[in-house]
């Protein structure tokens, strides 16, 4: 994979609006800061090839070679990404599902890897009320739980990865975030960067299914003005309610989501990953008949390992996925796959020039032409 | 070490020029000083400063050139001898006083000394001041001796109370800050007695009385010429009958004299020097004048000299012409510093005489040895400087604000702000003050679209010279702008003089100050204070008060210069590097400290690979443990 530098990190990512703002380039280095819902190069740094442009996830990604890299097989472009398995789980700890967003599984998940020590860390997002969120590192349950929740905001956790990893006492980290995040954490994995990747450290990544995030200051502005009391939760439900509920302390607040899509970020626009395709386990929510249950696919021997544990620990329990769900699953992954790579020809106007994606052309017409 | 309040008359002393001066004032019996301080004047104020108390003077750094001269003219109103002195930038700052001084008079001894800085080593013009003196019918002096530096002093106080009225003496850098032999003369046993007359006609031109005065300034030029017919100041060195005639004055004597030896052209090129330049001596300049068809004008700066030698020679009714080479005709640089080589090249090109000041080879072998050995450095702050530190943190919000914010600024060591030293934060420099009033007009552009937040910054001194009425207009007009005041406790870029807002005076005694954040309470703009050493506070306050738009805010960054510090305190910490720490040129630092930082305290060792302390450098601020990422440098504070 090439690895641009800071300069190119700008000009072809930040300024081109395709920045996800994922905080892969942040924290590992005093040149780039992220601040007030942007990265902001304070510095020049003057090396030809730097850490940022090989994580960013909007440099110079090869899918199929990432995919041959972490899971031995071909990038499938009708599937959602490549699984072992895929169900639906929910935490069978009371608590947990009191605080989750949805069923519980990923706070459940990551108490039983921590109890169990394959991890003494997690990095999270943690939001509170109407404040810009932030990542976070945490090491107890109490804090892994207070990070349960999603704001929706586009967060630069993995800047949050970046500096905890530089800990000394921290060995084993996971991590927990959306797919342009995970997918940072799978360039670095694959970087042949020579010193100082923290990557060593990860142990556990589990990616949320996302379809857009939110940007800050707009967003965080709109609820300012809208919603006076402090907000707890955040959620959408399943199409068609075209609605962001917001909980307050006192009650909930439904908010059409025509008012809120003006907010959501221009590099969402070319996404193509609804379902972290590069995590150990990625995990969304449940509708229709399992709506109280969280969809999860497991990727990989790790994600595999944690599941059973947690599974035979009588910490979550499982389900199967219904057929229908699967199905709208798969669609609504290759539509957000096929939106991306349209916005993108509209960008460039060449169906040759598809910005940071290494794809041929040809795949690209065979992809819009279905 | 010069002892300038030494009764020893017929001794001799090694004194500055701008020694000199300040000693034929004393033994003019001045009674009172006042200046701004100003490259290459500075030393004038600064040494009657030092004698004030012992020879009963009143010496004043006054908040700005103008306030300076009206505090002399005070002086000279009531009786008392007095000076100011300035620089080239201060005497257009004191201008619009002096173009009134010149037609009321003055009824005792008046001289104002402007110190020009060719090539503006030190200055952002190298503007030429004598103009000031034609444009102001006022009598001009040039030293081109620091005998004469002495000498002239005294005697333009004789002169100024001759024709009641200012006298101008103007001195360039070579002579200000260069030292020669000074025979002293007697100091006056005075009692100066100030009392201002009541009930003469006041001193005033209004409504039509212009005229009147002017005539009489007329007048005046015409009985100071016939002066300038006698006076000592004016000589010649040569041939009777010389094929090339120099005309020169100040510098230009010296520089003269050695490219005449050079050439050995001593018995064809004659020497007419000139001390007083305005007005000219008429005849005799002519009587040389006719012994010659050629004449060399040699000057500092502006044609001055030489445009007023061709107008007095198209009045002389001898039916004679001459030919002038000097700056019109392309022998002299018409801009710059003069040196002997031009001189020697105008005279070899006139005269048809062969001469090469070097071989090629010379040339060669020397710009070799320049590109090997001589690196090409910027300038910089001082370590522990702390306009570096308000700088960075200036930088740092600017970019995090992300609206393309800039900065706007005036004179003083932060000018730099326009290098690399301060980051390139400075976008505009002109006079004192001036950024506070571009932010003034950038800062109402909003029907316009203009939607940049603007920064301007001064110093404590600006502050008080020319800020603050800039700051009262954009407060009335309710512009929106930001005024970072950078506080490092004296007029730091000239020597570390005491300003208003400092509690002591120039003559060392103890001064109330005038507080910048009470007078900004007092203007009722909303105003914080921060400490420009804190970079991670005052970052955090100028990103809020960048927020805070649409309206005057300032922020007043507080720090003592760390070269004042450092004459009276220890370093607040020992600062040291940890090697195992520093991960130099890699991706996650690349020299941070030493390449974007650049504090001269730090060094790059290129065979270790790491960064270390400059001990010698080094002021101990322990700023940089801040800046590093590794936290591979840390502090010990000093016991």
């Amino acid at each position: 994979m090439e690895s641009k530098a800071c300069q190119a990190l700008v000009d072809e990512v930040i300024k081109r609006d395709l920045c996800t703002f994922c905080g892969a380039c942040v924290g590992l280095c005093p040149y780039f800061i992220a601040h007030d819902g942007r990265i902001v190069l304070r510095d020049h740094c003057d090396l030809a090839q730097g850490r940022c442009g090989t994580f960013c996830p909007r440099i110079s990604l090869d899918l199929e070679e990432m995919n041959k890299a972490m899971f031995g097989t071909p990038y499938s472009w009708r599937e959602v990404g490549t699984s072992k398995a895929i169900f639906m789980a929910r935490s069978t700890n009371g608590k947990i599902k009191g605080r989750a967003q949805d069923a519980g599984t990923v706070t459940t998940l990551f108490w039983f890897a921590k109890d169990e020590g394959f991890i003494d860390s997690a990095v999270m997002t943690l939001f509170e009320d109407k404040s810009l969120p932030k990542g976070v590192i945490v090491s107890t349950e109490e804090e892994i739980l207070a990070c349960a929740g999603s704001s929706y905001v586009a967060t630069p956790t993995v800047e949050a990865f970046n500096r905890g990893a530089q800990e000394d006492d921290r060995k084993k980290i996971a991590f927990v975030g959306t797919p342009c995040q995970v997918l940072a954490l799978a360039k670095m994995k694959g970087s042949t960067q020579e010193g100082r990747n923290p990557i060593g450290k990860l142990q556990l990544v589990i990616g949320l299914f996302c379809t857009w995030a939110l940007s800050h200051p707009g967003f965080t502005q709109f609820l300012e003005r809208e919603v006076s009391n402090p907000i707890i939760k955040y959620d959408i439900p399943p199409h068609p309610a075209n609605v962001l509920q917001v909980y307050t302390e006192k009650k909930r607040i439904d908010i059409s989501l025509e008012h809120i899509l003006p907010f959501v970020r221009p590099a969402c626009q070319v996404c193509h990953d609804l379902t972290a395709e590069f995590a150990d386990i990625s995990v969304g929510s449940g509708r229709g008949e399992v709506l109280e249950w969280n969809t999860v696919i497991v990727r990989t021997p790790r994600g595999m390992e944690i599941v059973e544990g947690a599974k035979r620990k009588g910490l979550i329990e499982i389900r199967e996925i219904p057929k229908e769900n699967l199905a709208r699953l798969e669609r609504a992954s290759f539509n957000k796959k096929r939106r991306a790579l349209d916005r993108i020809i509209q960008k460039t106007g060449s169906v040759d020039d598809l910005l940071y994606l290494k794809l041929q052309a040809e795949i690209a017409r065979q992809l819009l032409a279905e | 070490m010069s002892n300038i309040a030494a009764n020893a008359p017929n001794t001799s002393q090694l004194l500055m020029g701008n020694e000199a001066i300040a000693r034929g004032a004393l033994e003019a019996g001045v009674g009172v000083a006042a200046a701004y301080p100003g490259n290459p004047s500075s030393e004038i104020i600064a040494t009657l400063a030092q004698v004030a108390k012992q020879l009963n003077l009143y010496v004043e750094w006054a908040v700005n050139e103008k306030v300076a001269l009206e505090i002399a003219a005070g002086a000279s109103f009531a009786g008392i001898r007095a000076i100011a002195a300035m620089k080239q930038n201060g005497l257009n700052v004191a201008l619009d006083f002096l173009a009134n001084l010149n037609l009321t008079g003055v009824p005792s001894g008046l001289v104002l000394v402007v110190s020009d800085d060719p090539g503006g080593i030190s200055s952002t013009n190298e503007q030429d001041s004598r103009h000031v003196a034609k444009a102001l019918d006022l009598p001009l002096l040039e030293p081109a001796t620091f005998q004469e530096a002495k000498d002239m002093a005294k005697w333009a106080f004789e002169l100024s109370e001759e024709i009641a009225n200012a006298c101008l003496m103007r001195s360039v850098t070579r002579i200000s800050h260069a030292r020669g032999n000074v025979t002293l003369g007697e100091l006056p046993h005075l009692e100066n007695q100030a009392r201002f007359d009541i009930s003469r006609r006041p001193y005033a031109s209004i409504a039509a009385t212009a005229p009147k005065f002017h005539e009489r300034l007329h007048q005046n030029l015409s009985r100071m010429s016939e002066i300038y017919e006698r006076s000592p100041f004016n000589w010649y060195v040569g041939p009777k009958s010389p094929d090339l005639l120099i005309v020169t004055c100040g510098s230009g004597w010296f520089h003269s004299k050695e490219a005449v030896g050079i050439l050995s052209k001593e018995n064809s090129v004659g020497i007419l020097k000139l001390g007083t330049t305005w007005p000219l001596p008429k005849g005799l300049i002519s009587r040389y004048f006719l012994q010659t068809p050629k004449v060399l004008v040699i000057e500092e700066i502006d044609a001055f000299l030489e445009t007023n030698l061709k107008e007095l020679s198209a009045d002389l009714t001898t039916g004679r012409t001459w030919t002038f080479f000097g700056k019109a005709s392309g022998h002299v640089n018409p801009f710059g510093e003069i040196t002997p080589d031009f001189i020697i090249h105008a005279i070899a090109d006139i005269l048809k005489v062969n001469y090469v000041s070097r071989s090629v080879d010379y040339q060669k072998k020397s710009q070799t040895i320049i590109k090997e050995s001589i690196l090409p450095r910027d300038s910089q702050f001082c370590a522990g400087c702390p306009h570096r530190t308000t700088f960075w943190a200036m930088k740092d919000a600017l970019r995090m604000d992300g609206r393309q914010g800039f900065v706007v600024g005036d004179i003083g060591c932060y000018s730099m702000g326009l290098a690399s030293t301060g980051f390139s934060q400075i976008k505009t420099v002109h006079a004192m003050g001036s950024g506070m009033g571009i932010a003034s007009g950038l800062g109402k552009l909003n029907q316009f679209g203009f939607n940049q937040p603007v920064l301007a910054v001064c110093g404590d001194s600006t502050f008080f010279h020319a800020v603050i009425p800039a700051l009262i207009n954009a407060i009335h007009s309710q512009a929106d702008f930001l005024l970072v005041v950078l506080d490092n406790a004296g007029t730091a870029m000239t020597g570390f003089q005491p300003h208003p807002g400092t509690d002591m005076n120039a003559m060392g005694a103890p001064s109330p100050p005038v507080d910048i954040e009470k007078l900004c309470q007092a203007l009722g703009v909303k105003v914080m204070v921060t400490d420009a050493y804190d970079v991670k506070e005052t970052t955090q306050k100028l990103i809020d008060l960048l927020r805070d738009e649409g309206k005057p805010r300032v922020l007043i960054c507080r720090r003592e210069c760390a070269l004042i510090r450092a004459r009276k305190e220890n370093p607040l910490y020992r600062v040291r590097i940890n090697p195992d720490k520093c991960i130099g040129e890699d991706c996650g630092c690349e020299r941070f400290c030493t390449r974007v930082f650049k504090c001269p305290g730090l060094i790059w060792d290129r065979n270790t690979k790491k960064v270390k302390i400059d001990e010698a450098v080094c002021s101990g601020c322990g700023v940089c443990v801040e800046i590093c990422s590794q936290e591979a440098i840390f502090r010990e504070a000093n016991g």
